[in-house]
C-alpha cells in the first residue's frame, strides 16, 4: 500500500472502519510515515469525541478489575502447578509475573516436560489461569510441542504486536534456540503471498522462516545468536532472503 | 503518591505509577475515564455485560502494559477510548448473532431514523461535537455512525448504502477532516476528562 492509498484510509482506521488486511498494511506505512501518523493522531482524537459517552459505571465493575489485575497469564499459579515445577519464568510482557512469582519450583527436580503435561491434564482447573487454558488449547489441538515448551522452565514468551500495540502473534521460545508459533491473530493472506519470521541478530533480519499464508503451526530453530527481536513481514509465497515490506509485527525479547 | 497527589496527579503521570505498580493510580484512571470507556462499549455493543467485559479488557491492559500509552500521540481518554471502541467492535463482529443485527440495523438505518446528536452525551464536549456533527453533511453523517457506532466496514456500509466503496471512504475522511477541522477551531485538542 503506498503513501496515498494508505492516507485515503486514515479516516476509516480510525473508526476501526478496515479490514484486517488493510489495517495492517497501513499501520506498517504509519509506523514509517511521520506525516501519516500525526494525521491518523488527530482522526483518533475526533473519534474519541464522538463516543466520549459517559455512563455511571456498574456496581462491581471496579472490584472485579481489582481482583484480576492479581491474575496472571494471570492469576496466581495453583500449588500442583507449582508443585509439577511449572513457573512461567521472566517473559517479554511479563511484568505481572515478575510481581507475583517470587513462587519457587517446590519440586523442581520431578519435572519432565512429559510430567508437567499429565499434571496439568490431571487437574481440572476451569478458569483458574490463562497459562493453563494456554496449555490445555495447545494440547486440545494437537499441538504437543507447544504446550511441551510452554511447560519447559526457561521459557521465553514474545508477543508480536502491530504498530498500534494490537497483539498479532505470540512465539515461545526454549533455551535451546527451538521455537514454537503458540498463538496467531494474523489474516489469512492469498495464497500468493507468506507470513515470514524475521530474528534481528546486530540489527539485521535474519529469515527465522516461513509461516504461510494462514499461520496455525510454526516451528523454527535458532542457532547462534538470539535474536533480540521477532518480527513478521508479508512477502510472495516462496519466502525473501531479505524482507521487502515492512514489518507488519513485531516484538522484543527480555534479557 | 499520597492519596491527595492521586487526585491533583495528570494522566501521565497516574500512568508512570501504574507502571510502578500503584494500584491507587489505576483506581483513580477508572474513576476518570471508566465511564466514557463502558459508555462507548456499551454504545457499541448494545449490552450491558458485554460492554463490562470490554472495560475490564481495557483497564488489565492498562495495567499490565502501561507503556503502550504515549502521551506525545493523545490524550488517555483518547487512547483508552480507542482500545475500548476496538475491542468492542473485534466482539460485534466475532458475535454469531451479528447476521441478524446486521438486518435489524440495515433496515433501521435506512430508514432515516439516525439521529446522532442524541448519541453524544458527555457533558463538556456535547455541544461542541454536535455543532460540528449539525456542520456535516448527512450524507457523511451517516457513513460515520454506521462505521463508528454499529462498527461496520466501509465496504460493508457501501454495501448497506447501497454506494461505490471510494465514495464511502471518501465520505467518511471529508467527514472526518471537517469534524476535526470545527472541533480544532472550537479549541478541542483532544478528549480530555
Amino acid at each position: 500500500m503506498n503513501h496515498q492509498q494508505a492516507n485515503e484510509l486514515l479516516a476509516a482506521l480510525s473508526l476501526d472502519a478496515v479490514d484486517e488486511h488493510e489495517r495492517l498494511e497501513i499501520e506498517a506505512h504509519v509506523n514509517e510515515c511521520p506525516k501519516c501518523r500525526s494525521e491518523l493522531d488527530g482522526f483518533v482524537d475526533v473519534a474519541a469525541a464522538l463516543g466520549n459517552s459517559v455512563e455511571p459505571l456498574p456496581e462491581g465493575l471496579w472490584n472485579s478489575i481489582s481482583s484480576r489485575i492479581y491474575d496472571t497469564d494471570e492469576a496466581p499459579l495453583s500449588p500442583p502447578l507449582l508443585a509439577a515445577g511449572i513457573v512461567p519464568l521472566d517473559v517479554a510482557a511479563g511484568r505481572r509475573r515478575r510481581r507475583r512469582f517470587a513462587a519457587r519450583p517446590l519440586l523442581a527436580t520431578m519435572g519432565t516436560v512429559a510430567a508437567a503435561i499429565i499434571v496439568v491434564l490431571a487437574i481440572s482447573l476451569a478458569n483458574t489461569s490463562n497459562h493453563v487454558s494456554k496449555l490445555q488449547r495447545q494440547l486440545a489441538s494437537g499441538n504437543y510441542n507447544v504446550a511441551a515448551a510452554l511447560s519447559t522452565p526457561g521459557h521465553t514468551i514474545v508477543d508480536l504486536e502491530s504498530s498500534s500495540k494490537r497483539d498479532l502473534a505470540q512465539f515461545v521460545l526454549l533455551p535451546d534456540g527451538r521455537g514454537y508459533l503458540v498463538s496467531s491473530q494474523l489474516p489469512a493472506l492469498d495464497s500468493n503471498h507468506t507470513y515470514q519470521l524475521w530474528g534481528l541478530i546486530n540489527g539485521t533480519p535474519i529469515s527465522m522462516g516461513l509461516m504461510g499464508s494462514n499461520p496455525t503451526k510454526v516451528a523454527f530453530t535458532v542457532s547462534g545468536a538470539k535474536p533480540s527481536v521477532l518480527g513478521v513481514t508479508v512477502e510472495p509465497s516462496g519466502g525473501s532472503p531479505t524482507p521487502t515490506n515492512a514489518m507488519i509485527a513485531s516484538g522484543t525479547f527480555a534479557d | 503518591m499520597g492519596m491527595q497527589d492521586i487526585s491533583e496527579a495528570s494522566d501521565a503521570q497516574l500512568v508512570t505509577s501504574i507502571g510502578r505498580y500503584s494500584e491507587v493510580a489505576l483506581a483513580e484512571v477508572y474513576r476518570r475515564h471508566g465511564g466514557a470507556v463502558y459508555g462507548l462499549a456499551r454504545r457499541v455493543l448494545n449490552n450491558s455485560a458485554e460492554a463490562e467485559d470490554v472495560t475490564q479488557e481495557v483497564f488489565l491492559r492498562l495495567w499490565n502494559q502501561p507503556d503502550r500509552f504515549d502521551p506525545s500521540r493523545g490524550s488517555l481518554r483518547s487512547f483508552l477510548l480507542a482500545q475500548s471502541h476496538a475491542r468492542a467492535v473485534d466482539a460485534i463482529r466475532s458475535l454469531n448473532a451479528r447476521r441478524a443485527r446486521e438486518m435489524k440495523d440495515a433496515v433501521k438505518v435506512a430508514r432515516g431514523t439516525y439521529d446522532m446528536q442524541h448519541e453524544v452525551w458527555d457533558l463538556s464536549l456535547a455541544d461542541k461535537v454536535t455543532r460540528a456533527l449539525e456542520e456535516l453533511p448527512e450524507d457523511e453523517r451517516r457513513v460515520i455512525q454506521l462505521a463508528y457506532f454499529e462498527g461496520y466496514t466501509y465496504v460493508k456500509v457501501a454495501e448497506i448504502l447501497n454506494q461505490p466503496e471510494g465514495t464511502v471512504k471518501s465520505r467518511i475522511r471529508a467527514g472526518m477532516r471537517r469534524m476535526r477541522n470545527v472541533l480544532t477551531e472550537a479549541g478541542v485538542q483532544g478528549v480530555e476528562t
